[in-house]
């Protein structure tokens, strides 16, 4: 199974698809033009409501991800960012500071946080790169606050 | 459907068995297209609220109204729009599984053969077999699939799964989800009841709590996941009794606590991180959880 919900998560459950699918296209599990699971058989599968996952891909397409062909479903997009380098920059930012601040809380310090974020790079460069055999459902890391 | 069109609304509604006051001045809205937990314990009134829907009962006062219509007034414009599966189903012995469907099909204007078929073949039924030989598992599928064919455009659902096998449930839930959500999803409205609620919990949109007859709690599952959480904390040594002020609840038990929290959990993490424990995590509770807690979550939300 590629995505996987959890409900104590205390994340919308249509996000947390969301995240999922990013974290696929970006770890190579999902390549450019290939399909996603269609909503129905997701729904059933995940027994969640048809209507968070057609939430969850309407999201994904908005946010420049996925398309949808009509008739045929949702596909992975290539080039998958319509925003500007102001933007991303922004929206990465916020990201790298909620890690910072998670680091700070976990007593981690600067080099051993460089350190960790440099691993993580060449183990989604690997992986994207790589022969894309990795089945395993890798989900979002949990995060303990 | 237009957003603004409610599936079901109910109003103060009241209805007495004798004295016993099984509702007490209940309100819900339920919008077109979601599906729409309704929880509560044995007795609660969730199955005297659903006979106010289908005009088994009438309400003693308050209104209920159905895609707009009055069940009483409008019996039929109501029933030809919803679909009913109830806890009990019951069937004319005498009738073989085709008897049944086609005694079912010939009070509707509109029948899905093909989701029949589907159906049928999903839940390995007999068309022969005869109505007095099938397991209660065996009628409540194929109750399903008379509720499902007509393709209405509200199906209640009175404690659909109890007293099943875990896989029949599964295939219940599967088949409300797919064959049924799946045909035309604007227009498909789910209401539940049912104190089986963790298997239903990504199917749930919003729910309400009923309790001794009263809305205790009325709420969409994605935002009441979001607020109400677990924290769960274990010292290094065992603290003095923890005050937080602002927590729901606070259970400690030697040098781990598990600390309930009303939408303030940020605030109670940082409080407790400050204390510098062991071990920290808050995770959110699952809808079967609220339902459970909902009378402390309620009695001190306010």
């Amino acid at each position: 199974m590629l995505f996987q919900i959890d409900f104590k998560a205390g994340k919308p459950v249509y996000l947390q698809l969301v995240d999922q699918v990013r974290y696929a296209a970006a770890s190579g599990v999902l390549r450019p033009g290939e399909p996603l699971p269609g909503i129905r058989p997701l729904a059933e599968e995940l027994r969640v409501n048809r209507n968070t996952i057609a939430k969850a891909y309407a999201e994904l397409e908005s946010q420049g991800i996925i398309e949808t062909l009509p008739g045929k479903g949702c596909f992975l997009r290539a080039n998958h960012s319509p925003f500007t380098k102001v933007v991303r920059d922004k929206l990465l930012l916020k990201e790298i500071d909620e890690a910072v601040v998670m680091a700070h809380h976990l007593q981690i310090d600067r080099g051993a946080f460089l350190e960790m974020v440099q691993e993580r790079l060449d183990y989604f460069e690997r992986k994207s790169g790589g022969s894309g055999d990795e089945s395993s459902p890798k989900t979002t890391p949990r995060r303990t606050q | 459907m237009k957003e603004s069109q409610s599936a079901i609304e109910i109003r103060d509604l009241t209805r007495r068995y004798g004295k016993l006051e099984a509702v007490h001045s209940l309100s819900l809205t339920v919008r077109a297209g979601c599906c729409y937990g309704f929880f509560g314990r044995n007795g609660a009134g969730k199955t005297t609220t659903i006979k106010c829907l289908l005009n088994l009962l009438r309400p003693q006062s308050g209104t209920v109204r159905v895609f707009g219509f009055d069940p009483q007034r409008d019996e039929v414009a109501v029933k030809s729009r919803l679909a009913y599966v109830p806890d009990a189903v019951a069937f004319y012995p005498w009738m073989t599984v085709s008897d049944t469907l086609d005694y079912f099909a010939s009070f509707r204007a509109h029948w899905n053969r093909d989701i029949e078929n589907d159906l049928l073949k999903r839940f390995g039924l007999d068309r022969n077999q005869k109505a007095t030989s099938m397991s209660k598992g065996q009628k409540t599928q194929l109750a399903l699939i008379t509720a499902v064919c007509p393709e209405p455009e509200l199906l209640v659902l009175d404690e659909p799964t109890s007293g099943l096998d875990p896989i029949v449930r599964r295939e219940f839930i599967e088949t409300v989800i797919g064959a049924y959500q799946s045909g035309d999803p604007g227009n498909r409205t789910v209401f539940v009841s049912t104190h089986l609620i963790s298997e239903f919990e990504g199917l749930i949109d919003e729910f309400t709590v009923i309790e001794q007859g009263r809305n205790l709690l009325t709420m969409n599952a994605d935002d009441a996941r979001e607020r109400f959480k677990k924290i769960s904390v274990r010292f290094g040594a065992a603290p003095a009794p923890l005050a937080l002020p602002g927590a729901l609840q606070i259970k400690q038990n030697g040098r781990s606590a598990e600390i309930l929290a009303n939408g303030n959990s940020e605030q109670l993490m940082a409080e407790l991180r400050a204390r510098h424990p062991e071990d920290l995590r808050c995770e959110s509770l699952s809808l079967e959880e609220i339902f459970v807690a909902s009378k402390t979550l309620t009695q001190s939300g306010k």
